[in-house]
């Protein structure tokens, strides 16, 4: 149908007694002038980059030297290139470990426990307690880096090191020695707060009667949790599960500022690689074959969670 | 956790409305809640600790890399806005983060207003199109997005990253505005038209006074996604007095001889103080822009 939308009471209005044929007519125009510029724009700036990376990824573009001047269609040798060179293969599997320690195991674990403690109604301070979990996720990017820069500091006066000096232990140079584990830590440190706010959107949702039941019968906490509260948040803990992953893949400037893919390539995740292919060493085609195969991943659990979050339009 | 809250009465209803009755605790009480306490404090202390450095270095006029006790002073600041290359981060940042929210609220309103009052063909295609948009990776796109902006003419230049961000953030400007305008009920525009107003006078006088929130809203979120944005400056400009601050902190961080750490913390500070101030009020909407804008938070 055409005009306004979701008003019963249209028909009774001045435009419902137009005929649908005319304000069909009608609406088209305002509709194309309306919505016409963010949609082509979003198609120029979103779409477009998407399809035009599917036929770079087809060809050996550079952006410099000989193949600059003339690119030549090359038909899929980019992603044979990629799937059998082990330097790629490593980052999508760092890419995993990223995803899975820091995401899905870390920021929920972590989140979860932050959730279920303000929940608490004896705890004091709540909105204190808040504000601290959520300034990791408040400052910018760059910002949270260099925070964790000094952090991690290779010298023995750094924060991390002076703690483990407490115990004993000697000065590390941590982003050389566990680089993979350093960022992992870091990017749960950004996202605790996060799934603390779905969480706790969540808990909410579930009826403290249940709760109250379950007590009654002589359910321990852990017992509560485990048997009533999960299940009934399960829907939503999924569906962030799936969020934070695919946020995650996509994760780039945190590992770049603190490592820049190194030592050694250590950290170089997707992301990285695919910077570093295509616009250091100009590699467009390489870079853009290995975004797409990114893109497929992710594309894949976006349309779960499009399925699964039932939005209504 | 816990099994704290006395619940004698039989009502659970009756329950939440009572204040809290005084019950002795139980030993076992006293230590749950305890090792509750302490969990909270591990926690914040991992949350904050971090800034430690940020902040204490840029009250401290001997800066170095580490935690070290401050000599308070604002020396930093007063070096970041006269200097002569810091104070041009500043106002990079401020042009590319108002002009880029600028233009996407006027796109995201027309927009957002086409989507909430007419129905067309294709619209639900368009609103499932731009959610699905929103997964994508931005460093699977950026190789890409780079190349066409090379073919416009548009790198390396303020008004080209001012369009790109803009364009960037509008699908989550677009659910929200569609939202915000649908929930303004269409009789009041109609009442309008029938005193005479044309459509746009319409929207003027009826519609854009009540979506005021949704508006501002869009308009604060928005302006952090630009604020914060490392990796489209960091590909897009080229010539260092076109740097917004993320690009200017990390450049000067990565100058590993010579780096400045009072001057560096003393931006950081200046750089994260807008969003950390804008959070305040967009606390509740963060979680549908989060990812989507779908979420039923």
């Amino acid at each position: 149908m055409t005009t306004i939308a979701a008003t019963a009471s249209a028909a009774a209005g001045p435009t419902g007694q137009a005929s649908p044929k005319r304000r069909r007519r009608r609406t088209w125009p305002v509709v194309l002038l309306l919505l016409g510029p963010a949609a082509l724009l979003i198609v120029v700036f979103i779409l477009a980059p998407a399809v035009y990376g599917a036929y770079l990824s087809l060809t050996n573009t550079q952006l410099t030297g000989f193949a600059a001047r003339d690119p030549q269609f090359v038909g899929v040798d980019n992603y044979t290139y990629l799937l059998s060179n082990s330097e790629f293969l490593a980052s999508l599997g760092r890419t995993g470990e990223f995803v899975l320690y820091s995401a899905i195991i870390g920021q929920t674990v972590l989140g979860m426990t932050a959730a279920v403690l303000l929940a608490r109604p004896w705890v004091r301070g709540k909105g204190l307690v808040g504000a601290a979990i959520l300034m990791p996720m408040v400052v910018p990017e760059v910002v949270a880096s260099l925070a964790w820069a000094s952090v991690l500091s290779n010298n023995s006066a750094g924060t991390l090191n002076r703690l483990t000096g407490l115990f004993g232990a000697d000065a590390t140079d941590w982003l050389q020695v566990v680089p993979l584990a350093s960022v992992v830590v870091v990017n749960i440190w950004r996202g605790i707060a996060f799934a603390m706010i779905m969480f706790q959107a969540a808990l909410e949702d579930v009826p403290g009667e249940l709760i109250e039941a379950a007590r009654m019968d002589g359910a321990t906490a852990l017992q509560i949790f485990r048997f009533v509260t999960l299940p009934l948040i399960r829907g939503p803990v999924f569906l962030y599960l799936l969020l934070t992953t695919i946020s995650t893949i996509g994760a780039f400037g945190l590992v770049y500022f603190l490592t820049q893919g190194g030592p050694g390539g250590r950290t170089t995740i997707s992301a990285i690689y695919i910077y570093e292919r295509a616009l250091q060493f100009s590699q467009i085609g390489i870079g853009s074959a290995a975004s797409m195969i990114l893109l497929a991943l992710v594309l894949v659990l976006g349309l779960v969670y499009v399925r699964l979050a039932k939005v209504e339009v | 956790m816990t099994a704290v809250t006395s619940r004698r009465e039989p009502s659970p209803a009756a329950d939440l409305t009572a204040p809290r009755r005084k019950r002795r605790l139980t030993s076992i009480d006293v230590v749950k809640r305890v090792l509750g306490y302490m969990l909270i404090a591990l926690l914040i202390v991992f949350c904050v600790v971090p800034f430690a450095w940020v902040v204490l270095s840029a009250v401290d006029a001997n800066a170095g890399p580490n935690v070290q006790a401050p000599s308070l002073s604002l020396d930093n600041f007063v070096h970041f806005f006269t200097d002569s290359g810091t104070p041009r981060l500043l106002v990079n940042s401020l042009v590319i983060g108002v002009g880029a929210t600028a233009l996407n609220l006027v796109l995201g309103l027309a927009g957002g207003y086409a989507l909430a009052r007419f129905e067309f063909r294709g619209r639900r295609l368009f609103m499932f199109g731009i959610l699905l948009v929103r997964v994508v990776p931005a460093p699977a796109t950026i190789v890409a997005l780079y190349l066409i902006m090379v073919k416009l003419e548009l790198t390396n230049t303020l008004h080209g990253l001012i369009l790109v961000e803009a364009v960037l953030q509008l699908p989550i400007t677009l659910w929200l505005l569609k939202g915000t305008v649908s929930a303004v009920p269409i009789e009041l525009e109609e009442a309008a038209w029938l005193d005479g107003s044309t459509r746009i006078q319409a929207i003027r006088r009826v519609v854009l006074p009540l979506v005021g929130p949704g508006l501002g809203a869009a308009a604060m979120l928005t302006f952090m996604g630009v604020w914060g944005d490392f990796l489209t400056p960091l590909v897009m400009l080229q010539s260092q007095e076109l740097y917004p601050l993320s690009i200017g902190l990390f450049r000067a961080f990565s100058e590993h001889n010579q780096v400045d750490w009072g001057l560096l913390a003393a931006s950081s500070v200046v750089y994260m103080a807008p969003p950390a101030i804008l959070y305040v009020f967009v606390r509740k909407h963060l979680l549908r822009s989060s990812l989507g804008g779908a979420l039923k938070g």
